[in-house]
């Protein structure tokens, strides 16, 4: 007998052979209700949504009940109502999604052009169109606000991560808890407290550095989050192998366990930019808009892109709105490469300690 | 023979840093790692000391559960009670809509996609994550708005004769059942991600188990899938209300403020509140006497938030005993 | 060989998973209440054989499979077969045991009936058979309301077995039923097994030589060498494969100098 191995055939999987039953009676369930319902919406000039819901849904369940039934017999109807249920329900989702980011684009993409990223709106009254002015200034504010608070907020979780995965002191369990309500801090909370430490109490007014550290305690959490998952990934081995050659513990931390947990401590210093470059209300509590550049953070207003949206949508004007859209379009681009930024690198970075476990 | 055992000297072995570098190094953690506490400490200090003005003046549970926000009257009235429980009844609308979106898609992610369609639906969930609020408040207020108060009106109509769909006012936008929509969108991608976790956590062996015995689909979903993850999505639940209780930006632009009198159900009339929308829209012009109530409102916004989350995770960690076993 | 019908018998099984070919050609008969061991080396595909049996194989994304199945002449993998038809006649124990976590011990053994909808008319005369059969009820009859995982692992998996019987199967596959029990465990596993048979046909795959020696009728021993797929090198009454294989290779393994 012999057992050289044979290539696959193309027809190797007979449960995906499914007979002309359970074939028809699939097609024609997920054909006919959606069909008809067309067929409806159009004679009728119906409002979409209405027959969405009281037409096609009710039809769709039918249909997947009757050949769940036909195909698998009683116990098939719960199982063909399920199935409906989910992708119902489950593309909505996708829906919406679409809807937000088409929005964004098709209503953004009108407003935007070179001026409107590079200029302030300096000269804006209530009368210029969209030819004069930009997020320009708002795209500053916003790096340098969050450029602060990231210079703040990347060391000090960074090593809270540390201080939880390198040590072995008592208050660890305290302060996971403390970052997990943290993590759950309304932001509008976070700015009152600056509001209410620096600002009420006269030691500065509303300008960008209030802003930059209202921010801080909703960045903090997720960079020592991800980033204690980044170090505890790094095998236990590795760590012990530098310790054994006599080095000591901040050298082998920094020699060994930091590059290894490199991508993940990148991934979450993006994660927790992404987190906060849209935040907006504690920016409105604890830091004036202003229309003009400032890179000044403790002098004058300043302008942010979330900060510039919701002025502009609080104007409420055609040309305002517009501006808003424009500006949410930029953001939403920001955030965009943010998260794709931080999936490469999280995703690379798994790539990279596969191809080194395969060695 | 006597069997005294010999005192034995017990030596510690020190796990302390030994030089100096280390000693910084291991101290730079440490006070990194308190930080969390001086923060946490410091945001209850400072807005309790700068909030406790209002709850003098106003008395605790006046301010907390009281209705009305008039500054001519002396001492001006600042209840929010309007806003309290606004700011639940939207945060609850929003858990309503999102719960069965999230569920089937992590369901429908976890154990009917295959994975190349599984790892497009995860990204998805994650992008919606990923929009900010203010963004998603623009899209409420220029999209979907309009779409929102249409079904608000449709519901109306079909189903106006039950109490909570009533509408005396004629007019459908700015509800707490736009709202909630809105907030849904931000809080699907929440629930659904916790889910679609537990889910992934589930024993295998225990779905295989439930399949050779002849399970089908639905029966597995209902009698092993669910149950077994219940404790973990009500936990996901009710980080998503926390969540939603917070959320500002989002509704403010679609909800109408009624200050004076509490919306009890009545979701589709154009009055609601939101503690946190009651912040921004009050800030901009407030008396000295409404900063402090703010602050205070703050304080309220952040004990209930803090409640729920505990309670979550709570939920979360002890509900399953078995996924540690 | 006449034209025998077999209770269950497979037919030129293949197996791919993805483009990598792991069974070739398994033919093998299982009749009606007899015990067939499944012997070989980790990674002969013994295991994986066993889950085409019920169709439990078809649930891993990339599984491919050539070849029959037939239960009393019929093909499981026909086109009008519903694979759930097919999983409550032939019932299945798993390695790791793997109660319900949210069912108490009653309900674990009523579970695959509420999973296929089926009513239950008799549920505690059918609780306390199938308990009994499984030899379990002794040890829990004065606590059937509590949970499964209050159980040790190896009344886990008695209390498995049990849930399977009550479906009233005719077949039981068992994957290696008691490799994470102890010896004391695996012995009242084996005794269920030897009880079983008379009313059951019952393929077990195993690693213990003693136990195939002690439960099964008939033995086949699975190879896969050096990357080969796998296949039967040899399948008889358990007598000779274990006291005069035919094969070296057979010799070589179940005298314990490989695998």
């Amino acid at each position: 007998m012999s057992i050289t191995p044979v290539q696959r055939p193309g027809k190797a999987a007979p449960w995906l052979n499914l007979g002309p039953r359970v074939r028809i009676s699939s097609l024609l369930a997920s054909t006919l209700p959606a069909l008809i319902s067309v067929g409806v919406l159009i004679a009728l000039q119906a409002d979409f949504m209405a027959v969405l819901i009281t037409f096609f849904l009710p039809l769709q369940l039918l249909a997947g009940a009757l050949a769940g039934f036909f195909s698998y017999g009683r116990k098939g109807i719960m199982d063909g109502l399920l199935l409906v249920t989910t992708f119902f329900f489950a593309s909505f989702v996708l829906v919406l999604l679409v809807s937000v980011i088409w929005s964004v684009v098709q209503s953004g993409f009108a407003a935007l052009s070179p001026q409107f990223i590079f200029q302030n709106n300096r000269y804006i009254t209530g009368k210029t169109g969209l030819e004069i002015g930009g997020v320009g200034h708002a795209i500053l504010g916003s790096v340098s606000i969050v450029g602060l608070t990231t210079l703040v907020a990347v060391p000090l979780g960074v090593f809270t991560a540390v201080y939880l995965t390198e040590t072995r002191d008592g208050a660890r369990g305290l302060i996971r808890t403390l970052l997990q309500a943290m993590s759950g801090l309304p932001s509008v909370v976070a700015g009152l407290f600056i509001y209410s430490m620096l600002i009420v109490s006269g030691f500065t007014t509303r300008v960008g550095i209030a802003g930059s550290l209202a921010l801080i305690p909703l960045m903090l959490p997720t960079i020592a989050r991800v980033a204690e998952e980044a170090l505890r990934l790094v095998p236990v081995e590795l760590r012990n192998g530098a310790l054994a050659l006599g080095a000591p513990s901040y050298k082998a931390f920094f020699m060994v366990t930091l590059p290894a947990a490199q991508s993940g401590i990148i991934t979450a210093v993006l994660l927790g930019v992404a987190r906060v470059i849209g935040e907006t209300a504690p920016l409105i509590l604890t830091t004036l808009i202003a229309n003009e550049t400032n890179v000044n953070l403790f002098e004058g207003g300043m302008a942010t892109l979330p900060t510039y949206i919701y002025n502009y949508i609080s104007l409420g004007d055609q040309t305002s709105l517009q501006r808003a859209w424009g500006a949410a379009l930029v953001l939403l681009l920001f955030v965009g490469v943010l998260f794709l930024l931080a999936r490469v690198v999280a995703g690379g970075g798994v790539k990279r300690s596969r191809k080194k476990k395969e060695k | 023979m006597s069997l005294q055992s010999p005192t034995i000297q017990r030596v510690k072995l020190r796990n302390k840093p030994s030089r100096t570098a280390d000693k910084v190094f291991f101290g730079v953690a440490r006070a990194a790692g308190y930080s969390s506490i001086v923060i946490v400490v410091a945001i209850l200090f400072f807005l309790s000391i700068r909030a406790w003005p209002a709850f003098e003046q106003q008395g605790i549970l006046d301010f907390t559960f009281g209705s009305g926000w008039d500054t001519t009257t002396t001492p001006p009235t600042l209840h929010i009670g309007a806003m309290l429980w606004g700011s639940f009844l939207i945060a609850g609308i929003g858990v309503a809509f999102a719960i069965p979106m999230a569920i089937s898609i992590a369901y429908f992610i976890e154990f009917l996609a295959p994975k190349s369609i599984a790892k497009t639906a995860t990204v998805i969930i994650d992008l919606l994550a990923a929009i900010p609020s203010v963004v998603i408040g623009l899209w409420g207020l220029g999209v979907f708005s309009p779409t929102g108060a249409g079904w608000a009106q449709m519901i109306n109509q079909s189903l106006g004769f039950i109490p909570i769909f009533q509408n005396e006012s004629g007019t459908f936008l700015r509800s707490p059942f736009i709202a909630g929509i809105v907030i849904a969108v931000m809080i699907v991608p929440i629930i659904a991600s916790i889910t679609r976790e537990i889910f992934s956590q589930m024993d295998k062996e225990v779905i295989n188990g439930a399949m050779a015995l002849g399970g089908t689909r639905e029966s597995i979903l209902r009698k092993v899938i669910l149950p077994t993850s219940a404790g973990g999505i009500l936990g996901g639940i009710l980080l998503a209300l926390g969540r939603a209780m917070g959320e500002t930006v989002a509704i403010f632009f679609v909800l109408n403020l009624s200050y004076d009198e509490v919306n009890w159900l009545n979701i589709l009339e154009p009055q609601g509140g939101a503690i946190a929308s009651l912040i921004l829209s009050k800030f901009g012009e407030a008396t000295n006497d409404e900063i402090s109530a703010l602050l205070a409102a703050g304080v309220v916004l952040f004990i209930f938030t803090l409640i729920i989350n505990a309670v979550a995770s709570y939920i979360v960690a002890k509900a399953q005993p078995w996924r540690k076993a | 060989m006449m034209d025998q019908q077999f209770h269950l018998e497979s037919k030129d099984i293949n197996v791919w998973f993805g483009e990598r070919h792991v069974l070739k050609n398994v033919s093998l008969q299982f009749p009606i209440n007899q015990v067939t061991a499944l012997i070989g080396p980790s990674g002969c595909g013994k295991s994986t054989f066993i889950r085409t049996l019920n169709r439990m194989h078809e649930l891993i994304p990339s599984a491919g499979l050539a070849g029959a199945v037939l239960l009393n002449g019929e093909d499981i993998y026909g086109e009008a077969i519903d694979p759930v038809d097919v999983r409550e006649k032939i019932g299945m124990v798993f390695q790791k045991p793997n109660p319900f976590p949210t069912m108490s011990i009653k309900e674990n053994v009523l579970s695959g009936l509420k999973l296929s909808g089926r009513k239950i008319d008799n549920g505690a005369e059918l609780v306390e058979t199938s308990l009994r059969r499984a030899s379990i009820w002794n040890e829990v009859k004065d606590r059937l309301g509590e949970p499964a995982l209050s159980l040790s692992g190896g009344q886990q998996q008695r209390l498995c077995i049990a849930r399977s019987l009550a479906m009233g199967p005719d077949v039981l596959l068992m994957d290696e039923p008691c490799s994470a029990l102890d010896p004391g465990s695996t012995r009242r596993i084996e005794e269920t097994i030897l009880e079983l048979k008379d009313s059951m046909t019952i393929v077990i795959v195993t690693h213990n030589m003693q136990q195939a020696q002690r439960v099964a009728d008939q033995t086949a021993f699975f190879l896969s060498e050096d990357g080969d797929p796998g296949h039967v090198v040899e399948f008889g009454a358990t007598n000779d494969i274990f006291h005069g294989p035919i094969d070296p290779r057979t010799n070589e393994y179940v005298n314990g100098r490989f695998g």
